[in-house]
Parts: C-alpha cells; sequence; structure tokens
C-alpha cells in the first residue's frame, strides 16, 4: 500500500512508485515526527538502562525488606500507559507538583504548563516514559545479577578490591549481554511510541511522533492510506534493524548470560 | 560498627526515597479519586485533605458508562488470552514434535512475522475491516480476530515443548493412547508454566491496549476501558476527581493480579529474556 495513492472511498486507486517517499521527506510534519521518535529514543533507552542498572544493584542484596522495595519499584511498568499518562497529565501542569519541585529548586517552570510548552513538552513525556519502565528492566538485570558466582566477588574482595573496581571488572562485563538485550527491545518499544503522546498532548506542542503520524494521516483526519503506509513502512525498515539483532539475541539456544 | 549503622540507615533512607518517586503517582491517583468532586479544583494540598467519599466511583457506575467498558475490557482480554493458550499450544506442539519441510517452512514464517511490530499493521487493518472483504470494523470480533495468535507465544510454547523428554510420549504411546489423549493429557499439563507466562503476558498486554480498540472500534458500547479513560482525559470539563476513579478501576484488577501472581509475573519477564 505504500506504494499507491489508496485512500478511503476511492475506487481508482494506483500505483505511484517511490512518490509517496519524496513527499514524505518534503513534509515537514513527517520529519518532525521522525525527529521527535529519534530524540524520544536516544534520551530515553541510554538513561533507563543505567537508571535500571542502578536500581537492580541496589536490591540485589540480601536485606530486610527487599520484596517491598523491588515489587514496589516494579509495579509501575504493567499499570496501563493510559493511566500513567492521565496522572501525570495533571502532576504537570502549570500548578502541578513537577512544577513546585521546579520553582523549588530554582527553576522558573513553563507559564502554561510543561505539555503546554512546545520546548518542554517532549522531555516532559520522555521522563514519564523512563519513570514507568524503569522498574521492568530493573527486574531483567537482576535475573542477569543472580547468575554471577558470588565467589567471583569474594576474590575480589580479597585481592582489595573497591566496590567500583568490582562494578567494572565483574559486574558490568558479565551484563553486557543482558544490557544488549535491554537497549534492544526498549528501542523497538521507544520507536512505537503513540499511547503517552495521544493521551498527553494530541501531536501537539512539538511532540508528534512516527506512529501518531500513521494514525492521524491513515485512520484520522485524512484516511490517506497510501501516504501513510509509507511512512510506516520507513518506521518499520528503521525497527527492523533492532528485530534482527534482537532475534539473532533470542536465537541462541544457551541463556545468554 | 558506628559507620555501619550510618551506612545501612542512609542505604535506607535512599531506598525509600526512590520508592517514593516511584509509588507517589499512583498514591496521589488514588487519593484524588476518594476526594468529593463538588470541593472544587484540587490542589496542591489536597493529598492532605480529610474528606473521604464514593461518589465518584457510583457517578461513574451509575451516570458514566464505565461498567459497560469494564465488562468490555474483561470480556475481551478473557477470550484473547484463551485463544492464545489454546492456539498458540496447538501450533506448537505440531512444530516442536513433526518437524518436516512444511512445519519448518510454518515456522519460519512465525519468526517473520514476530519480527514485524504490531503498529505497521494500523492501516492494514483499519483498511480491510471497513472493506467489503471483511466488514469487521466496530464490532467485538475487531477487537479479538486480530489478536488471538501472538507469533511470540508460539514461539516460546515450542521452545518450552522442544526442552521436554519425548519418553513419556511414547509411553502413552506404547499404552495405546490416542494423539488427542497425549496431547491433552501429557503435553498440556507439562507446559503449565509456560502457559502461565503467555496467559499473563497476552491479558496484561490486552487490559492495557489502547490504540488497536482506539481505531477498530467507534461505538460507544464496544470501548474498552483504555479507549473509555482517554475519552475521560481529553474532556476539559470532566472533574480530575472522576478521571482519578477511572484511573484507579483500571489499575485495582492489574494490582490485585501482581499480588497474586507475582512470582510468576517476574520469572514471565526473564523467561521472555533468558530462553533458557
Amino acid at each position: 500500500m505504500g506504494f499507491s495513492n489508496k485512500e478511503l472511498l476511492r475506487a481508482d486507486w494506483q500505483w505511484v512508485g517511490l512518490q509517496n517517499y519524496v513527499t514524505l521527506f518534503k513534509d515537514e510534519h513527517f520529519l518532525s515526527a521522525l525527529g521527535n521518535t529519534f530524540v524520544f529514543v536516544v534520551g530515553t533507552v541510554p538513561i533507563t538502562t543505567i537508571l535500571a542498572l542502578g536500581m537492580a544493584l541496589l536490591v540485589n542484596r540480601k536485606f530486610r525488606g527487599r520484596g517491598i522495595f523491588r515489587a514496589g519499584y516494579f509495579f509501575p511498568s504493567i499499570t496501563s500507559m493510559v493511566v500513567i499518562a492521565l496522572i501525570f497529565q495533571e502532576l504537570y501542569r502549570r500548578d502541578g507538583y513537577v512544577a513546585m519541585l521546579a520553582t523549588m529548586i530554582g527553576l522558573t517552570p513553563p507559564e502554561y504548563g510543561f505539555l503546554i510548552d512546545k520546548s518542554t513538552a517532549l522531555y516532559s513525556i520522555m521522563a514519564m516514559d523512563i519513570w514507568m519502565s524503569v522498574g521492568y528492566y530493573m527486574l531483567i538485570f537482576l535475573a542477569g545479577l543472580k547468575s554471577i558466582p558470588d565467589e567471583l566477588y569474594e576474590a575480589a574482595r580479597m585481592q582489595g578490591a573497591s566496590f567500583f573496581h568490582q562494578l567494572r571488572y565483574i559486574t558490568i562485563p558479565i551484563l553486557r549481554p543482558v544490557a544488549l538485550f535491554i537497549i534492544v527491545i526498549n528501542s523497538i518499544k521507544s520507536f512505537q511510541v503513540f499511547v503517552e503522546i495521544y493521551v498527553m498532548t494530541g501531536g501537539k506542542s512539538d511532540t508528534m511522533s512516527m506512529v501518531y503520524f500513521v494514525y492521524e494521516n491513515g485512520v484520522t483526519k485524512a484516511f490517506q492510506f497510501g501516504y501513510a503506509s509509507a511512512a510506516a513502512i520507513i518506521l518499520f525498515a528503521i525497527i527492523g534493524v533492532f528485530s534482527i539483532m534482537q532475534f539473532s539475541i533470542l536465537k541462541r539456544r544457551e541463556p545468554i548470560w | 560498627m558506628v559507620t555501619y549503622w550510618l551506612k545501612t540507615l542512609l542505604k535506607y533512607v535512599g531506598l525509600t526515597a526512590i520508592l517514593a518517586v516511584m509509588l507517589f503517582p499512583l498514591v496521589w491517583m488514588i487519593r484524588v479519586a476518594f476526594l468529593p468532586s463538588s470541593s472544587g479544583s484540587v490542589t496542591l494540598t489536597s493529598l492532605f485533605a480529610s474528606s473521604f467519599t464514593f461518589e465518584n466511583f457510583t457517578y461513574l457506575f451509575v451516570t458514566g458508562s464505565i461498567g459497560r467498558d469494564l465488562f468490555n475490557s474483561a470480556f475481551v482480554a478473557i477470550v484473547v488470552t484463551a485463544g492464545n493458550i489454546l492456539f498458540c499450544f496447538m501450533v506448537a506442539y505440531v512444530l516442536a514434535r513433526q518437524p518436516n519441510v512444511w512445519t519448518k517452512l510454518l515456522f519460519g514464517s512465525v519468526l517473520v512475522v514476530l519480527m514485524i511490530p504490531a503498529h505497521i499493521l494500523i492501516v492494514p487493518l483499519y483498511s480491510l475491516m471497513t472493506s467489503d472483504m471483511m466488514p469487521i470494523h466496530d464490532t467485538y470480533y475487531a477487537l479479538i480476530l486480530p489478536w488471538l495468535v501472538y507469533p511470540i507465544g508460539i514461539f516460546l510454547v515450542k521452545q518450552y515443548i522442544e526442552s521436554l523428554p519425548t519418553s513419556m510420549e511414547e509411553a502413552a504411546r506404547i499404552d495405546g493412547a490416542s494423539e488427542l489423549r497425549i496431547i491433552c493429557q501429557v503435553v498440556m499439563p507439562l507446559c503449565k508454566p509456560v502457559l502461565a507466562v503467555l496467559a499473563i503476558q497476552v491479558f496484561f498486554t490486552n487490559w492495557n491496549s489502547l490504540l488497536f480498540p482506539l481505531i477498530l472500534t467507534s461505538s460507544e458500547h464496544l470501548r474498552t476501558l483504555p479507549v473509555g479513560l482517554s475519552h475521560y482525559g481529553s474532556d476539559e470539563w470532566a472533574p480530575l476527581q472522576h478521571k482519578m476513579a477511572g484511573a484507579t478501576i483500571a489499575v485495582i484488577p492489574v494490582l490485585i493480579l501482581f499480588i497474586i501472581l507475582q512470582r510468576r509475573i517476574v520469572s514471565g519477564i526473564t523467561a521472555g529474556a533468558v530462553k533458557q
């Protein structure tokens, strides 16, 4: 469909070759959607991975109440994105808690709220996304940490290695495949960001994403099936690279760590 | 000794601070859901107000249509989950136990579909369902049919069945059990752990999904909970207390399932990652 001019209620559609793609790369809405999606992925994925690793290290060792902390950190990630987006919509208002916190540390919050100001809207949504998904990846890191034998740390301690040395030379190298896996699946998920944008800004204030573009041009406002499909195919091509990586990780028969 | 206690104290302070950040939005949601909507707009100090009421919930169920939304969500999620358990298992069994050219070809195509992100299907699904070929747009079929078999489910169950020893099936076969009986009474019970993992993942995915219900239905009586909530959310005039009560209703089943099935959920997530 990406190579046709098919539209709803249009019977005489035909192949138009690469024309949709040429138009897409001249369409400033599409280019901004492409740019925003890349900002979203590049901004959220590394921060989420690092925070998830940090949290996993914090709750890895046995201590009293560990289960409560683990469950509490993890719980937001299995709730509905719609619910989370509704809550944060309120928190991000100009008189909401986030604005209050910003004022407390000496920043000036945007006049009409974080989601209306074009310079903060996308970053606010990204921060929420990190908050929500970090517990999920923490859990995957924890599974990886469980596989590191204690003897390694004991040996390192006997030789006088500090906590950071142990982290640098034992934990991180062993967790590398896990981290790779997390980065890949999180990227695939983040390239398809839609729900939070639909609920929180409706694609306004410079937050249009690729999937939102497909949604808006394909099945709501314009019903340009061919044009929207072309955009979807570009997204597919980008995600395809990551999918192949994920697939090659999954296909290994032995556990990846 | 003193430094040890100090360290422990610091650790707990840090841990609790993170916990507060992670749970505050949800606590706030539940608090606001129980504030009377007549008390006007919610302010920063409402968190500490003493008023407490169920009126937002009764409003949503009596005047609003959230009961219907809740039913739709539950109905669709349960049917889809049951379908996935049945169909993924059936396909996976054949793929795992009868390797020949055709099943290998079929498994290859499953892997190809696995690599296609669902969001690519927005336009094709919509245009298919509004065409004469398969006019099921805006029916329950539109919510259920596309998701009855998840390729990742076939993949997971197939890997699991392959890891099972064949000796039990052979023993049953020698004792004269029919193929159907072997499947139902030998293989399926052995697959319980992986089917539970699959069921949980499918249920949560479906319960929380917004995009496809939004596109593939338009009538109010087919709204699922996330679609209904996003409608309340975009209504500027709806009081915040009602929105948060609706959000709380959507979270409660997840919370209950999480408490009951915590162990299985956790092992499911790591199973997807570890592939043992």
